[in-house]
This record gives structure tokens, sequence and C-alpha cells, in this order.
């Protein structure tokens, strides 16, 4: 069992804050998902089993509210719903919603008056910018978030690759996930705060701040030298243009090469590596033995030389020789992986990364990625898949009346 | 420096709140064996929190980023790198050689001491010094014990490397972004490292709740890739339930939407500023009604060139996907003649998603929420000077993080902490950095 298992969550959320919920009821807690009769807007979303829409049939709703409950509850039209809610949350030691912010103390659901009755309670708001402020009442989307929080100006092209490329929306919806991680954060700094004096508070997670938070060396650059880093093709943004990381290989993938041997040993591998295959020849003469000659970003001819050679030996290779060639010369470099190849790598497997969940409306087992991390003593663990809508509203009500919710 | 100087804000209502905050990690030790960035990034929200972060590091083997760019003045110092400076805030130094018999007993009472040990080494490397999980235990029976590394130390491949660009390409965020008929645009940064780094934070507090509710420690296993490959859960049960896989044609879709399929979803060039040309929208109609509050927008912004909002093209989410080239260029001809923040605001006003693609110095200069929010933070720092921060995300309205201390310089607390945590007398002090275990 987790080492979240006292504990009972009440969530509201879509799309932006339910993997936090997710996060934690992977972990053990008892997640009780409340969704308007017409569903969380996660539903909505695709891709969807068969490719059609359902309210039961959402892969995106599937993957990211595993080990939730569902309870339906009409708390925007009907009193008593609402009533019920109140009863619920009495009841949870924290709350998750990614409401806009006036609209829930609209309906007459305010933290500080629940508080009044429920002191330990924590009430974690995840906004797209914040609960204050001359923006608040903005509305994001994934990648409006990106835009503004930052990271999106950082990734992009070289003008020599695509000219006039914008900065480029990374998929995945990580602007949701990274707020929901600064969310899970503040909760858990939260619950120690709690276990130490009893007392709840407000968490005021802000997808704008947490983006804010995740642009690594774009603030030092503007802080310290009042310069911003320019986009290039799959790799950091950099004040000065630096050499390319992303070479094709036979088999029509890339591989992304991080650093061509720091150390004269290094190098000395990496050069046999090529060698062998009759490329790079001419990397014995000894103006390549200085490593900052060698190293990328400086526009030396040598850093350029090396690239060109390599460029040709990886385009001799399929992208898996070249990543485990790599890797047994202790250089990081990786294949550039569709996110399923990740099923097909047997490191992952034998670590039990890879889990498998039946699904609603597709009767079959399948595969996806479990644990982000392993914890030795309360490990991650798939108790329940995704509920169905309102699948768990009677147990769940039935459990409030009888004062067992806590039970499980 | 001048206008750095200039930055320095006096301290605000809300900082003087924050400094007067119980902080709620207060009396959790970390000793911190990370370096590069994904360790440093978990290690520096503990201490944001209030954890005492305790660095320990080593003059034959400096963490990198000591170095890194950008450093201020003619070359590295060691402490005037912005970047070490930007990750490290909030931690002390202190310079042990483990390696030392008496720098290793030295490390062990540390060890005695703390709550928690994280490294960010090689698979081995810790246990081949004598500090595999099994001796910290004997150590300290409720130690949490965290490694962050790029493959876990379990696997055929454990002993393989990453850094954050690396495990991006792994773990599929970089086929995730760019153009459909151009290479992988990835990630302009290390995305991986912060996440890793936020991972390995949530997998510490959970382990440290569970050791406040049930006494004992554990040993936290993160890989970097794995950290990674969760974060794509759609697309590959699109794989597994579907059998799609994500390279497929027109795929990575560039600013249009994958998942849901709406369109105007994209960004679109604004007017020059500050002399840069590079200044671009992104606007999201992620519903019907999003899309008539844009129509009413564009009507009423008394432009001639916006008639073609009236072509029957427009009129459906799904004829707009059709015909995306042409409503991304009309949209475009409005835009580029206009500033992005006051397109922001007259969108947003109208309850459509928009944002300006801000760039750093944006955020820091002119962006009203975050300095509404009283983001940035100054600290002094010996060789930088006023250092400016981001703020600590969430806010906890009780107990929030804050920025008290610039980053340390390297071993800065050696003898502090010999005190203050091991009860050593200056005179010990100087007898075990004569025999050289604080190097």
């Amino acid at each position: 069992m987790g080492p979240l298992e006292n504990l009972t969550i009440v969530e509201m959320c879509g799309p932006l804050g339910e993997y936090a919920a997710k996060l934690l009821g992977d972990m053990g807690a008892n997640v009780i998902k409340v969704e308007l009769p017409t569903g969380s807007p996660s539903r909505k979303i695709g891709p969807f089993v068969d490719d059609i829409p359902g309210p039961n049939r959402s892969l995106n709703f599937f993957y990211h509210n595993t080990n939730k409950r569902s309870v339906v509850l009409d708390y925007r039209n009907s009193e008593e719903d609402r009533n019920l809610l109140l009863d619920l949350i009495h009841e949870a030691d924290l709350v998750i919603e990614d409401h806009v912010p006036d609209d829930l103390p609209s309906l007459g659901i305010r933290y500080e008056e629940i508080a009044k009755r429920n002191t330990g309670l924590l009430w974690c708001s995840i906004t797209p910018y914040g609960l204050d402020g001359p923006w608040s009442q903005y509305g994001a989307s994934d990648m409006t978030a990106l835009a503004a929080g930052g990271p999106m100006s950082m990734n992009g092209y070289s003008p020599e690759d695509v000219p006039d490329a914008p900065p480029i929306h990374g998929k995945g919806d990580l602007a949701y996930k990274t707020a929901s991680h600064y969310a899970v954060i503040g909760t858990l700094v939260a619950l120690r705060h709690r276990l130490k004096s009893g007392e709840g508070q407000l968490i005021d997670c802000s997808m704008h701040e947490a983006l804010s938070s995740t642009t690594e060396v774009g603030l030092p650059y503007w802080l310290y030298t009042g310069k911003n880093i320019l986009r290039q093709t799959s790799r950091h943004a950099s004040v000065q243009r630096t050499d390319p990381w992303q070479f094709p290989t036979a088999d029509e993938k890339y591989i992304l090469v991080f650093g061509t041997g720091r150390s004269a040993e290094s190098w000395l591998d990496f050069k046999k590596w090529l060698q062998n295959d009759g490329f790079g020849l001419q990397l014995d003469d000894a103006r390549f033995d200085d490593p900052l000659a060698r190293q990328g970003g400086r526009g030396t001819t040598e850093s350029k030389e090396i690239n060109s050679e390599l460029a040709k030996f990886i385009a001799s290779k399929s992208a898996e020789e070249i990543y485990r060639g790599a890797q047994h010369r202790r250089l990081p470099w990786g294949t550039v992986r569709e996110p399923h190849e990740i099923l097909e790598d047997n490191h992952f497997r034998s670590r039990g990364h890879i889990v498998s969940v039946s699904i609603s409306d597709a009767n079959k087992e399948h595969e996806m990625p479990g644990a982000p991390y392993h914890l030795s003593s309360t490990p991650w663990e798939l108790r329940l898949p995704a509920p169905e809508l309102g699948e768990h509203t009677d147990d769940v009500l039935g459990d409030l009346q009888d004062h067992s919710l806590r039970d499980r | 420096m001048l206008t750095l100087l200039l930055r320095a804000k006096v301290p605000n209502d809300r900082y003087n709140r924050l400094m007067l905050a119980p902080l709620p990690l207060d009396g959790i030790r970390i000793l911190d064996l990370t370096w590069i960035i994904a360790g440093p990034v978990c290690t520096r929200i503990l201490g944001d929190f209030g954890a005492d972060v305790i660095k320990i590091e080593h003059e034959q083997a400096v963490d990198p980023i000591r170095m890194g760019r950008p450093i201020i003045g003619d070359g590295p110092t060691l402490n005037n790198s912005g970047f070490f400076n930007y990750i490290n805030r909030n931690k002390r130094s202190i310079l042990l050689n483990i390696r030392h018999p008496e720098g290793s007993e030295v490390f062990s009472q540390l060890v005695t001491e703390s709550d928690v040990i994280i490294e960010n080494f090689s698979s081995g490397v810790l246990e081949s010094w004598g500090f595999g999980y099994d001796h910290l235990k004997e150590l300290r029976k409720d130690i949490i014990y965290c490694s962050v590394s790029g493959f876990g130390h379990s696997g055929p491949d454990n002993h393989y490397t990453t850094w954050g660009p690396t495990a991006q390409a792994l773990s599929g965020q970089t086929i995730m972004s760019g153009l459909p008929d151009a290479p992988p645009a990835g990630w302009g940064f290390s995305f991986m490292d912060h996440t890793a780094g936020y991972s390995a934070a949530i997998a510490i507090l959970m382990a440290l709740y569970h050791r406040d509710i049930a006494g004992d420690g554990q040993y936290i296993d993160l890989s970097q890739v794995e950290a990674g490959s969760v974060l794509t859960g759609s697309a590959v049960l699109d794989y597994t339930v579907n059998n799609r896989a994500w390279k497929r044609v027109g795929f990575p879709p560039g600013n249009h939407a994958w998942e849901p399929q709406v369109a105007p979803h994209n960004t679109y060039r604004t007017l020059e500023r500050n002399g840069d040309d590079d200044q671009w929208i992104a606007i999201a109609c992620l519903s019907d009604a999003e899309w008539e509050s844009f129509v009413r927008v564009l009507k009423l912004s008394d432009d001639l060139s916006n008639e073609w909002i009236n072509d029957s093209a427009f009129s459906t989410n799904e004829s707009r996907l059709r015909h995306q080239e042409s409503l991304d260029r009309n949209i475009e001809k409005w835009t580029r003649a206009r500033d992005g923040y006051e397109l922001m605001a007259l969108l947003q006003s109208a309850g459509i998603k928009a944002a300006v693609c801000q760039k750093p110095g944006d955020r820091v200069e002119t962006d009203p929420q975050l300095d509404f929010r009283e983001w940035w933070q100054t600290v002094y720092h010996p060789e930088l000077g006023q250092s400016t921060y981001d703020g600590v995300a969430p806010l906890l309205q009780l107990t929030p993080g804050s920025v008290r201390k610039a980053s340390p310089m390297f071993g800065e607390h050696t003898d502090e902490v010999m005190q203050e945590v091991l009860g050593l007398s200056s005179h010990q002090i100087a007898d075990l950095r004569a025999k050289g275990v604080f190097m």
C-alpha cells in the first residue's frame, strides 16, 4: 500500500488538475472525483477507444484518472447535491480543484467557510494564473500556458533548418502536468505542517508560476546579462548559436548526441568507434587534442568537422546500434523515440515500469507506463482503473451516510 | 551592473509576510550529494520550504554548474555562475572528502543527523564508497535514501547515463514537439531535469509523510527516463488500444491541436516590440462558443481584412480543421499589425484563451501578473551582488516557501555545519582540515 493510504481526497478537476490527484491516488490516497452529470471535461478529450467519443471511452481520461472513484453530483443546479458535496468535503483531508477563481465561491462552496468546521482541511486550487492579480480571470490552454510561462519561447528551430518558425508547443499537456507536480509538492508540504500543528490551509497553485519556474538557464541569462536566449533545433536555446545535437540514422530515426568525449580517454574511445568504420580518419590530427576546440558551441572548425564526420557515421547505422554503442562507451546519447517504444525496451519492462490495465469498453488488457518512482516499502500501485462516469456514486454516498467514507 | 542594482526592489508586503511565516519543512535535514540540475532542482524545492539542505562538495569533483554560463566576470571563480546561483539558493555547502577514512567517519555522523540523503551518481557509485542503502540504514534506521539516475538502479541498462535532453529523447517528449515535415524540435532546455527534480521532491515528501506516521524510512529509486515516460500515457494508450503510433502523416502537428482536435489553435506573429520582431501570440479556441466570441472580436475590430470571417469554410470546427492553413493565414494578417499584450487583453476579455509567447525578459520586465504576485525576490550574493530569483510555487497561504539565502560559496558552511550539526570543536575541525578531510 502506498504512503498516503490514510488520506481522503475530494477532487473536482478537468485536464489542468486531474494529474495531481492521480499522483496522490497512485500512491494510496482515497480519491473521490466529483463530476457534474455532464462528466469531467477531460472525458471529451481524445484519443478515444476505436476513435468513437463517449464519456467512458477517452484514453486521455483513462490515463489521468487511475485510482479514483467517480461520484456524480450536480453541484451547479441542485441544492441537495451541493449539500452532499459539502458533507463529502467535511469528511475529507484535502480538496483539489481547478475551477476558475470565483466559480466555486459563487456557488457557496468556499474554503474559508468550510474550514471553520474542518480546521485541518487542505484546499489546493490549481488555476491558470493564481487566485489574485490582473490575469487571474484569464483562461488558459496547455499551449497558451506554455507561451505565457516561458518554456515555449525556448522551443523551436534554428533559422537554417526552418526559416521564420514560431516557438513550438510540445504536445503531451506538459503545462498541466507541471502545474500538477507543483500542486502535489505544495500539498505534501502543507500536509507535513498539518501533521505538526493540526492546521489546514489554502494552497494557491498558479500554473503560470509553476511554468515560470521551469525554464532552466532562460532566467539567469536575462537576470545577469540582459539577454534573451534564442531557439535552436532540438537543443538548448542559447545566446550564441551552437552546433547541432540531433542526427538522422539509416533507419529514419534520430539520435540525440550529448557530448563527444570530454576527457582524453573518452575522446579516444569515441574516435576509435568512428574510425573502425572508416569515418573521422582526420580526427587524429593534433589540433583535435584540445578539448576546448572540440566543444560544440564555440564555433571552432574542429567541432564542425567532428560533427560532419559524426553525421555521416550515424547516417550509416541504425538508431539502436548508435544508441547502444554510445552508451557502452559511457556517452549519454539517446534515440529520439516515440512514446510507445518504452514498451519494447526490456530494461524498463524488467523494472516493472510497464503495467497492464483493463479498459472499459475495450474488454482487454492494455499496457501503459506505471510508476514514476519506486518507493521500496510503500510502492506505486494500480488498484483501480479510471472510473466510469458516476460508477461509485451509490457506494460513496452510502459510505457518507454510514460515516464510513474513510474505511476502505 | 547598474541596471541589475536598480532592479533590486525594496522588500514588499508579501516578502515581509514570507519572512515571518513558519517554514513547513523546518527541522528536516537533507544531505545533498547531487550535482548538475535534476538533483539540485529537487533540493532547491525542499530548501525553499525550509529544509536544511547541506550540499556536500569536493575539490576534485566540482559541480560543473559552478562553472555554468552565464558567468559574471572574466572567468569562473566557482562562485560567480548566475545559473548555479539560480538553482542552489537556500542551501549550505560543505567540502568533504568521503573517500578519506576520517571523511568517511564525518559523513557517517552526518547521516545519523539527517532525515534524507539524495544523490544522482551513476548506479553503484555510492555503494562502492561503502554507503549503500543497507549501510546507511545501519547508521540511521529511518533514513530516506533517494537516488536520481537516468535508468534507475536495477535492470540490464542501469549503467547507462542521461542528461536532460537524452531523457527527453528516450521518453518521447522530443518527438512530440515539432512541425510535421521537419526534424523534431524537441525542448530548448532540460525539461526533464526540472521534471525529474519535481518527481524526486514528490517521492521524498511522500516517504517523509510515511515515516512520520509509520516510523520507517525507505529507498527511492528514480529513473529520469521513467519520470518522462509517465507524461506520455495518452499517446502510449493510443498505441496499445488503437494501434496508432505517434509518427504518422501530419505529426507532430506543430502548434495545431493534437487532442482535443480544435481550430484555430496556433501561434501568430504580432507587432515588433523594442526592436525585436520575433513576437508571437498563442491563440486557442477550444469550443464553438469560444470561436463565436473570436468572430465577434474580429468583427468589432473594424478591419477590412477581416471579411474572410464570413466565409462558410470557417463556420464549423470540422470545416475549420480542414481549412486550417488559410484560417491561420487570415488570423495572422490581423495579429501582425497589433501588439501582443494588447491582443491578449482584448481576446481574454472576450473569454478566448490567448497568451503572448513571453521570453524570459518579458516575464521579468513586463508581465503584470508576476509583478502583482510579487514573484521576483532579491537577495544579496557576495560575488554577484543583489540577485533576483523567481519566487516559490505554489503559494501556501499559511506556511509559504521563501528565498532566504543566495547560493552558498564553495565550501562556505564547512565549519558552521561541523560545529552546529556534529558539535566539533574548532580544534577538531582544524585537525581534520590539516589531514585533508575538508577538500
